[in-house]
């Protein structure tokens, strides 16, 4: 796991002077928000004055304060954190956000002159960590060291956890510049890595897995808040209900990428039955079909249809071999996209309005409740883009739930064991076929469930979003968030559909940005920014080191004393 | 070794024959790798299959298992025909291990051995999603007989352990526990002891006489002979393919031709 | 009749394409079992390298002899991306579970499309117009002339240019495969990578040469292509990666000679599908769609392909 750049005569003179480094490194990041960054004080919302942070200088404190942390706990040394790590995150991100700053200022204010002390001596700074992490001995993680809190000392951890994540969300989206939102984006990478990668994260997860149903709670409570906190102001609610799509969409292609092990390119087509289905029988002036059934019927056949179309796909391809169901379901998001293109009446019977689409589709109206309306609740205006917001995270909650509950029973140890070896599963009895038939199917469900609620919130369907780069882009949020994972997921989704919000004026890079992003991931990170362990493992099958950390970190979840478990018969040998 | 002596008897015509195999072909392209073999086991025997590298014995088993359709000649389980579908096979009563260890690396000893349950369990998506009393039930059951097979081979104490960091001994023994997990009639073995120590030989020679004990046909690949001739009934010689000699343990042993097949054929005779 | 005449010319020309193209697909996948996803693109630019060779070199001159600088052009681009593709996406990813190259691929097929679409119009030194639309595609005298007339069949020429082009590149294929000591190794790396990496057949070379070679033949089908339809953008090696994927498919995948059958025999039933499928569900809107449909059945009833190629999995 460890990179060695230095080499080990290196680290072991200068290896004690690691801390001091790191201290001095996070003392200059500190330093350095007190400075000014820019002569120009009209652009990344002044960063001139000295001696009053704005939003970028603190970040850069922000640095400051976790590199002052992790030098201190290399001069403690406890043996469940390995410091040298999350300083090699922390340095090496902070030394790309200096670089970030200093060359959008010099960009912006037309030369390199305008960048004033505070960036020159934040980078010297990100140097020094990145310098005392690479000099600092690796620790062997001892994760059987951690701490034991009380319990209502874990939910404590929890709710601020959450209380920082809701903090963070809000502040996220309220900020308005593009590259401002870029520091912050890359500054929040370094932070948490820099944190989470001491193998705090570890424990992190164990103090998670504790308390299950506490951190769900938490975590729908502020989910549910969300809308409240946004004064009936849809602007980001529009982009909030865009990340619910988006999110619940992509785990359930999880379902099948993560789960299955399953490769769907064409994902979006099963979206788009829902979405198609929905629009033809809804009560927009340029319906096809005259049947106007409720909506949950409606939603349950956009489902079925879906799942049906899964199924008429995967049963001839997967029998064959995974390889060619990524280019059949390629070829079949072809054939669906085509197909909405073409059956407009002079190609095939009129279903889809061909290339125009069916536009003004109405607002859903559930018992009585009409979503278009803006509806106060407790003194707060909720519009319309709340209206769906609940109903979305409704859905994601019923798509969390089938996704844990498939990952944790028989169904999810037989996806697991054909990931690991198909024939060696079908030779143990499993029915592999059957299994990614079911996977494939079940993704394709939910997510023409999605798509239902999707053709109303857009109010209107056409074929050109349902491309294959929106395919694309779903599996890109899975790989960068997580295979495998609930949470990697929603990461993964948020990142990839806000950016392009927010960065508005290099979204013409998006897909080129995506593109290496898939390449990068695959080489550095397959498993993505909150990976299964699981998957972990499976990315890393040669790597040793890993696989004895992530089983204790098991063993420990699971309360056991690995002392206790070695096998009796070896304990003679050894 | 008192086993091997009250069974190695003539008389099998009064016993129950388990499985079949008769005239089984295997051809790759022009290589004849298993060539018109037939083979019979009965109830709670234990047959021994030897020949040198090469010699087709795991293709042999491929063939049993369905995991390879044969090119010729049909395999019966209880006087049922097999059709080659390894889930079939599995299903029908017939389990294995493998010779390159084949266990699912990431999971947990205990997991690899719930897979093992997975063709004798049946709740599937509803039942999972809703998680209804028959869905706790079920599980369980299957935590309980996988803890118990585990127990059972010995490695009570590797539940929580990942296969991969499991010793090579154990993955072997992991191997057998999760195949015991499909409740198998007859057991198909593909070099169990490979890479064992002469202690964990032992040990895993009293595992498969305990495993017949409990009524199961067992079907050995070894290439230690004195392993495969202190355990076994029966005992099977291939040679290129093809079926050699047959017969018991002291038979074979003083065979020439056997004796001949394995200085003659090939140089590396017990491979470790 | 003769509407079935031209049909069949017109689907051996689109055949030919596909099958030039889907040959990477197979030497490759025949090789180290990988589908290289992001072949349609190296197709994509084989096309833009002729381009950019005769907007340097001959701007303006389309006399026939500029025609061979622009096919070294079009394979040195086509060449090299393979190449680096290689290197840098899928060997590092060798001994990844099988998800990783296949992903990698999906991410290098966008991102090579993306930097076209994005760069080629601002490349220093050179002055290329810009590709995020279509671009016209230089008309080689010779080849664009007047349509030969066989009764009432009609030939073109960049037709008869692409049909040949097939012809020459199969049987360089034969030689090269057949009767060179590198196209033998290949061989016996697709049939048994472990003993032939113990014969001492360096397989990482192999691997880059099954690049290369597929590179080179979809380079050719680039210049093919912008020929017959006059211009070429950076959207073109999508669709046409994926038909050629399915002629691989259709001839069995890991058979070269497979993927000519196929590529030919794929591009003969969608012509024919234009021109004979009755009612409202023919014609062009509908070609592809039948294309696609033919893949599944191929899958559901003969997954080897036509001409079968895989053996037995080693269990
Ligand atoms: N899928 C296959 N395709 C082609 N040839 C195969 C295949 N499987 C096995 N063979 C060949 O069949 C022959 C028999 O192999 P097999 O593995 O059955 O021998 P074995 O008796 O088990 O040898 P060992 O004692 O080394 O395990 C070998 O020559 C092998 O190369
Ligand atoms: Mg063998």
């Amino acid at each position: 796991m460890s990179r060695r750049i230095l080499p080990d005569s290196v680290r072991a003179t200068h290896g004690p002077k690691a801390p001091w480094l790191a201290l001095a490194g996070g003392i200059l990041f500190l330093l350095s928000g007190l400075l000014s960054w820019s002569y120009d004080d009209r652009i990344l919302g002044d960063l001139s004055i000295r001696f009053y942070p704005a939003g970028i200088q603190l970040y850069a404190m922000l640095f400051g304060v976790i590199g002052v942390i992790l030098a201190v706990l290399l001069l403690r040394r406890p043996p469940w954190l390995s410091p040298a790590r999350g300083l090699r995150i922390l340095g090496t991100t902070g030394i790309v956000f200096v670089v970030w700053i200093i060359a959008s200022v010099a960009y912006q204010s037309g030369g390199l002159i305008n960048a004033n002390e505070g960036g020159w001596v934040a980078l010297v700074g990100a140097v020094l960590l990145t310098l005392a992490g690479h000099l600092s001995p690796e620790v062997d993680i001892d994760v059987r060291r951690w701490p034991r809190l009380s319990s209502t000392l874990e939910i404590v951890i929890i709710v601020v956890l959450m209380a920082i994540l809701l903090f963070t969300v809000a502040y996220t989206l309220d900020i308005q510049d593009g590259v401002i939102f870029a520091s912050f984006l890359i500054a929040l990478i370094g932070l948490a890595g820099g944190l989470l990668g001491t193998g705090f994260g570890g424990y992190l997860g164990f103090i998670g897995a504790n308390n299950r149903r506490p951190l769900l709670l938490a975590a729908f409570l502020v989910a549910f808040l969300f809308p409240f906190t946004q004064d009936g102001s849809d602007a980001n609610m529009s982009i909030a209900t865009q990340v619910l799509i988006f999110a619940t969409t992509a785990l359930g292609l999880n379902i099948v990428v993560g789960l299955a092990g399953l490769l769907d390119l064409g994902y979006i087509a099963f979206l788009g039955t829902g979405a198609y289905v929905a629009a033809m029988l809804s009560s927009s002036g340029f319906a096809t079909i005259g049947w106007k059934p409720p909506f949950v019927v409606v939603m349950l056949i956009g489902a079925a249809t879906a799942a049906t179309f899964g199924l008429i796909i995967g049963s001839p391809t997967l029998r064959v071999s995974g390889d060619y169901l990524a280019i059949v379901t390629l070829g079949f998001g072809e054939i669906f996209r085509l197909a909405m293109f073409n059956l407009d009446g002079n190609n095939g019977p009129d279903l889809t309005n061909g290339p125009n689409g069916i536009p003004a589709i109405p607002d859903l109206e559930l018992l009585g409740f009409d979503f278009g309306e803006v509806h106060t609740v407790a003194g707060i205006p909720l519009g319309r883009f709340s209206n769906y917001y609940f109903v979305l995270l409704l859905l994601l909650m019923f798509v969390m739930l089938v996704f844990t509950r498939l990952n944790n029973s028989r169904i999810g140890r037989g996806w697991v064991a054909i990931r690991e070896d198909e024939r060696a599963a079908e030779a143990m009895g499993v029915n592999t076929f059957g299994l990614k038939l079911l996977a494939f199917s079940v993704g394709a469900f939910l997510a023409g469930l999605a798509g239902t609620i999707k053709a109303h919130q857009d109010t209107s369907v056409s074929p050109d979003q349902y491309v294959f780069l929106e395919s694309a882009f779903l599996l890109s949020a899975v790989v960068l968030g997580g295979m495998g994972t609930v949470v990697g997921v929603l990461v993964g989704a948020t990142i990839l559909k806000l950016l392009p919000e927010k960065l508005r004026e290099v979204n013409d890079y998006r897909l080129l940005v995506f593109g290496l992003l898939l390449v990068v991931m695959m080489r550095f990170r397959p498993e993505g920014l909150v990976p299964s362990k699981r998957r972990q493992l499976e990315f890393h099958e040669e790597d040793q080191e890993l696989s004895e950390l992530l089983q204790a970190e098991h063993l420990q979840a699971e309360h056991l004393d690995p002392e206790q478990l070695e096998p009796e018969h070896l304990q003679g040998a050894k | 070794m008192t086993v091997t002596d009250t069974a190695t008897t003539g008389h099998e015509a009064g016993r129950v024959t388990v499985l079949e195999a008769s005239s089984v072909t295997m051809r790759f392209g022009g290589l004849t790798a298993v060539d018109d073999v037939s083979m019979r086991v009965h109830e709670g025997e234990i047959v021994g299959l030897i020949g040198p590298n090469g010699a087709g014995k795991t293709t042999f088993f491929n063939c049993l298992t369905g995991m390879y359709v044969p090119t010729e000649g049909t395999v019966t389980l209880k006087g049922a025909i097999l059709p080659p579908k390894p889930l079939k096979v599995v299903r029908a009563g017939m389990a294995r291990t493998f010779q390159n260890i084949r266990l699912f690396g990431n999971m947990t000893a205990l997991e690899n051995v719930m897979v093992g349950r997975y063709c004798r369990t049946s709740s599937m998506a509803l039942t999972s999603i809703l998680r209804g009393p028959k869905f706790k039930r079920e599980e369980a059951a299957t935590r309980e007989r996988a803890q118990e097979l585990l127990d059972y081979v010995g490695l009570g104490r590797s539940t929580e352990l990942l296969a991969r960091n499991m010793p090579y001994g154990d993955q072997r023994r992991l191997e057998i526990a999760r195949a015991l997990a499909t409740d198998p009639q007859i057991l198909l073995l593909d070099e169990p002891t490979a890479g064992m120590n002469p202690r964990e030989t032992e040990e895993t020679m009293g595992l498969i006489f305990k495993i017949r004990e409990g009524g199961l046909a067992v079907v050995v690949i070894e290439h230690d002979m004195r392993f495969i001739f202190n355990l076994c009934d029966r005992v099977l010689c291939l040679v290129r393919g093809s079926l050699l000699v047959e017969g018991t343990p002291d038979q074979v042993q003083s065979d020439h031709r056997v004796i001949e097949a394995y200085i003659g054929g090939d140089d590396e005779e017990e491979s470790v | 009749m003769d509407a079935f005449a031209q049909q069949l010319v017109n689907g051996l020309t689109l055949g030919s394409l596909y099958a030039l193209i889907a040959v990477g697909y197979t030497v490759v996948y025949g090789i180290i079992q990988l589908i290289n996803f992001a072949h349609g693109e190296i197709f994509m630019i084989g096309a833009f390298g002729a381009l950019s060779t005769w907007l340097i070199f001959f701007d303006g001159n389309l006399a026939l002899w500029v025609l061979p600088f622009m096919i070294l052009g079009a394979i040195l681009a086509s060449v090299t991306t393979a190449v680096l593709m290689e290197r840098i996406a899928y060997r590092p990813l060798r001994h990844a579970p099988r998800l990783a190259p296949l992903i990698s691929a999906i991410g290098i097929s966008i991102f090579l499309q993306e930097a076209v679409r994005l760069f080629y119009g601002s490349v220093p030194f050179a002055d290329f117009p810009d590709a995020k639309q279509r671009v016209p595609f230089p008309q080689i005298e010779v080849v664009t002339g007047p349509a030969f007339q066989l009764g009432n069949v009609t030939i073109q020429r960049s037709a008869l240019f692409t049909i040949g082009a097939l012809i020459m590149c199969a049987a360089g294929l034969w030689y090269f495969v057949n009767l060179t000591k590198t196209g033998r190794a290949m061989q016996a790396v697709s049939q048994d990578p472990d003993t032939a990496r113990l014969m001492g057949i360096n397989v990482n070379r192999i691997i880059v040469v099954a690049f290369a070679v597929g590179a080179t033949l979809a380079a050719i089908a680039g210049i093919a292509q912008g020929l017959q339809v006059t211009n070429i953008n950076f959207r073109m090696g999508f669709l046409a990666g994926l038909k050629a994927f399915t002629a691989a498919v259709l001839g069995g995948i890991g058979n070269v000679w497979g993927a000519v059958v196929g590529g030919l025999t794929l591009g003969i039933v969608e012509a024919m599908a234009v021109q004979f499928i009755p009612g409202t569900f023919g014609g062009s809107p509908w070609k592809d769609v039948w294309a696609f449909a033919l893949l599944i059945i191929v899958l559901v009833f003969r997954p080897q392909g036509i001409l079968g190629a895989r053996v037995v999995d080693r269990a």
